[in-house]
C-alpha cells in the first residue's frame, strides 16, 4: 500500500501499474491515519478489464482508482468536475465540456498567450474541488485523464466555464438554473441519497459564490483574450 | 397519487431542482428544475395527495383563486405524468 496526500486528504492506496507509478509519487506523504482507503483487488481489476476489452489493465487501474477517490471525497465536502483547470494569479478557472470539445486546447492556449510561467494546468481533466474553512479550493490530483498534466497544489476557484466550439467568439454569464444540469453532467453522480445530498451541499456553496459562464470559441488569441479578460479575478 | 420513489428535491443556490437517486438514477440522468409553485406541489405530492387537497393547499399558500390554482395543478400533473414521475 502507498500513502499519498491528495486534496488535503490522507489516501492509503494500492497500485502497481505504469500510469499510477508515474503520476502518484509526487503526492507521496507519510501519515498515521488514512482518511480514504482505496484497494481494488486484482480479480476485480481483471473483471473490469474483461468488461472493457479496449482498455489495458493499466488504464483500468488508473480510471477506477480515480473513480474511487472522487466518490470518497463526497464525504469530505468535495466533488470532481470533469474539466481542464488553469491557474493564473492565485485562482483556478475550470473549463468544462464533453470530451473532444477542446477544453484542454483552450487552457493550452491560455498558457501560450499568457505565458506558461503565469498560467499553468493544475489538472487537465478531473480536478477535485473542496470546501475548506468557508473557501472553495481546486486541487491537482494524480488523476488527470489522458494527459499527465497535474500539479500537487491548490488554489481558490475563480470561475467555471462551459465551453463549446464556435466560429464567432462569445462569452456570457449563465444562471444557476442553467448551470446545474451542465455541472451534473460533468461530475460523478452518486446514486445513494446520502451522497447525493452531500454533493448538492457542495454544489450549493459553489454556485452561490462562483460565477459560471458559457464560452463559444475558436483557437485564436482573441478567444483567449475574451475569456481571460471576462473571467479573471484579482486578489 | 404520489411522486415515485427515487427522486430528491433540493434548493441549490436559490434554484429548486430534482435529481434521481437510487433506482431512479438508472433510467433518468437529467435534472428537473421547478419554480416555486412546482416545488410546493412536488412536496405535497411526495407524501401522496389528491387534486382537491392540492387545490386547497395551493390557494392557502399562494394568492391565487381556486379556478387558476386548479388549472396550474392540471398543467403540473400533466407534465409529471408525461415524465413518468407519478404513481396514480
Amino acid at each position: 500500500m502507498n500513502k499519498l496526500r491528495v486534496a488535503d486528504l490522507n489516501v492509503l492506496i494500492k497500485y502497481k501499474y505504469e500510469t499510477m507509478l508515474k503520476q502518484a509519487p509526487v503526492y507521496a506523504c507519510d501519515f498515521e491515519k488514512a482518511d480514504i482507503a482505496i484497494s481494488i483487488p486484482d480479480s476485480e481489476l481483471e473483471a473490469l478489464q474483461a468488461e472493457n476489452p479496449h482498455l489495458s489493465i493499466n488504464d483500468i487501474e488508473y480510471i477506477f482508482t480515480g473513480a474511487a477517490f472522487y466518490e470518497s471525497i463526497l464525504d469530505f465536502d468535495g466533488i470532481m468536475l470533469h474539466s481542464s483547470g488553469v491557474c493564473v494569479d492565485g485562482y483556478v478557472y475550470l473549463f468544462s465540456a464533453d470530451p473532444g470539445t477542446g477544453k484542454s486546447t483552450h487552457t493550452g492556449l491560455w498558457q501560450k498567450y499568457l505565458g506558461s510561467d503565469k498560467a499553468f494546468i493544475i489538472n487537465d481533466d478531473k480536478p477535485a474541488i473542496r470546501l475548506i474553512d468557508d473557501k472553495i479550493y481546486v486541487y491537482g490530483t494524480p488523476w488527470s485523464g489522458k494527459t499527465d498534466q497535474n500539479l500537487n497544489m491548490r488554489e481558490e476557484l475563480g470561475a467555471i466555464v462551459f465551453i463549446e466550439q464556435s466560429k464567432k467568439n462569445f462569452i456570457t454569464p449563465i444562471s444557476v438554473a442553467e448551470a446545474i444540469p451542465l455541472i451534473m453532467k460533468q461530475t460523478l453522480r452518486p446514486r445513494e441519497l446520502d451522497k447525493a445530498n452531500k454533493m448538492l451541499d457542495v454544489l450549493d456553496k459553489i454556485l452561490t459564490e462562483t460565477p459560471v459562464y458559457r464560452l463559444g470559441c475558436d483557437m485564436s488569441r482573441e478567444a483567449v483574450e475574451l475569456s481571460y479578460n471576462t473571467i479573471k479575478r484579482s486578489n | 397519487m404520489k411522486i415515485k420513489d427515487g427522486y430528491l428535491l433540493r434548493c441549490v443556490a436559490g434554484s429548486n431542482i430534482v435529481v434521481p437517486v437510487g433506482e431512479g438514477s438508472m433510467d433518468f440522468s437529467g435534472v428537473i428544475t421547478l419554480n416555486g409553485v412546482g416545488a410546493f406541489l412536488w412536496k405535497c405530492l411526495e407524501n401522496g395527495s389528491d387534486k382537491e387537497t392540492l387545490t386547497e393547499k395551493l390557494t392557502a399558500e399562494y394568492d391565487v383563486d381556486k379556478a387558476t390554482a386548479a388549472e396550474d395543478i392540471d398543467d403540473f400533473l400533466k407534465k409529471l405524468r408525461e415524465a413518468g414521475l407519478l404513481d396514480e
